[in-house]
This record gives structure tokens, sequence and C-alpha cells, in this order.
């Protein structure tokens, strides 16, 4: 997995790239996540078009963004969840959890 | 460390995560030369990621001297990939339902759910030298 992140508007957009599988990969993501939070940056969208599938591990990662920015009174949103991943947070039920629009540019004007 | 060893349709690795994306290179070529649909190998990979993290973590311990072998087994438009460890037995039932209210917001415990939910058929054999888990999906 490869990761890039930007800003616009205050909000960061981080755009992960690949498979999420656990490993050095995840941690990737998961640190990122928590550098922003770090940084006092707790406007988040993931933006998972790029991202081919992910497991389990990758679902635990957003729930502990989810749940660490929400105790931060921050928030995360996903935007571009493909049909494969949106097929497993509807499994797991974490679609009732979850924020998710069509585009980061929805994304980012539901924030205003 | 042991480094990942390939024969036939059999890959080995140790109990390293940084070793996943080898097993997941080795069964997606596998199942892509066979013919499968993107979306069906998408599944069998993510499964397959599932069993292994948990052969690597839960069965061997992350201990980089027991490996965990994966074998792609692609017959009669159907595939079978069997996950062995060399740890000490691993128990199904134990495992909380990840759809309760009270664990949704669990960081872990759906692999084996995921795996239930996407594959036709999971087996999972238990002893007190491995668990061995075989899954098997129509292509």
């Amino acid at each position: 997995m490869k990761l890039t992140d930007q800003e616009r508007d205050g909000i960061v957009i981080l755009e992960p790239r690949g498979k999420i599988m656990g490993g050095p990969d995840a941690s990737l993501l998961h640190d990122k996540l928590y550098e922003c939070i770090e940084s006092d940056k707790k406007r988040i969208v993931i933006d998972l078009a790029r991202v081919d599938w992910m497991n389990s591990t990758g679902l635990g990662i957003l729930i502990s963004s989810f749940t660490t920015l929400r105790n931060n009174e921050g928030v995360l949103k996903l935007a571009n969840v493909t049909d494969k991943i949106h097929s497993l947070l509807t499994i797991t039920k974490l679609v009732t959890v979850f924020e998710a629009f069509d585009s980061v540019d929805e994304a980012i004007g539901s924030f205003k | 460390m042991k480094k990942p060893e390939i024969s036939g349709n059999t890959i080995r690795v140790p109990s390293d995560q940084a070793f996943l994306p080898n097993v997941d290179d080795f069964l997606e070529t596998a199942l892509r030369e066979y013919g499968a649909d993107e979306s069906v190998i998408a599944d069998i990979a993510i499964s397959v990621s599932e069993l292994v993290n948990n052969a690597m973590m839960h069965g061997n311990k992350a201990s980089p001297d027991k490996m965990v072998s994966v074998t792609v087994s692609l017959a009669r438009k159907t595939a079978t990939v069997t996950v062995d460890d060399e740890g000490y037995g691993f128990t199904p039932d134990t495992i909380q339902d990840p759809l309760a209210d009270e664990n949704l917001l669990k960081e872990v415990g759906r692999g084996i759910f995921i795996v239930r939910s996407l594959m036709d058929k999971v087996d999972i054999n238990a002893t007190d030298k491995g668990t061995s888990v075989s899954i098997t999906k129509a292509i």
C-alpha cells in the first residue's frame, strides 16, 4: 500500500492505494492518521478510490481512527468507497458507523 | 530469519506480516492464470490474508522460526486454499459475535467472520501440532 495526503479548506484528505492487509503497510495509514490528530487536524477524509481491497486489519484501522477522532472532537468521513469495500462494510454492519460520500468534494462539502 | 519458499502450488513464509504481500502475489497470480474474475480473486485474497494473519499472530505467536504454509488447488472451476500453521490450536467457538452492538466498534475480531461470509466453505482443523484451515470458493 502507498499513501499520499493533501489538505483542502483545513480538511486532511488521505489517499491510500493498493491493498490494506496488515503489517508495515497498514501501519503507514495508522501512523499518518495519528500524526494528523496530534497536529490538531481533526477533520479527515479517507479517499478509498484506489484501494483494491482491505481485510479486517484495514477495517480495524478505520474504526480506531473513527473512535479516536470522535473522542477528540474530530470527524472521519469516507469517500469513493469501492463496491468491494462497501460489501465488507455491509456484512460487518460497519456501514451503519461510517459516513460515506460518492466523492471527495461531497465529503469536504459536508463539513460546511 | 527463514525466507519464503515456493514449491509447486505451496508457498511457505515465516511468521512475519512483512511477508503477507509474498503470499498475496503467489495466490493472485495463480488465480489470475486460472481465469478467475477480479471480484472473486479479491474475495479469496481477503480471506487468505485473514487466515495467514491469524496463523502468524495467533497460531505461531509471531515466532519467526515458525512457518505458515499456503497451498492453492485449482480444479473444476473451484479454488481450495489451505493455510497451515505450527502453533498450538485455535478454537473458533471462542470468537465473539462481531455484529453484536457491544462489539461493533472493536478493532479486532472480524477475521473469521469475514472469511465465512466470503467463502462457500470453511473447514477448521485444530490440533496440538497446529491449525489447518481450508477454504473453498467457486470461480
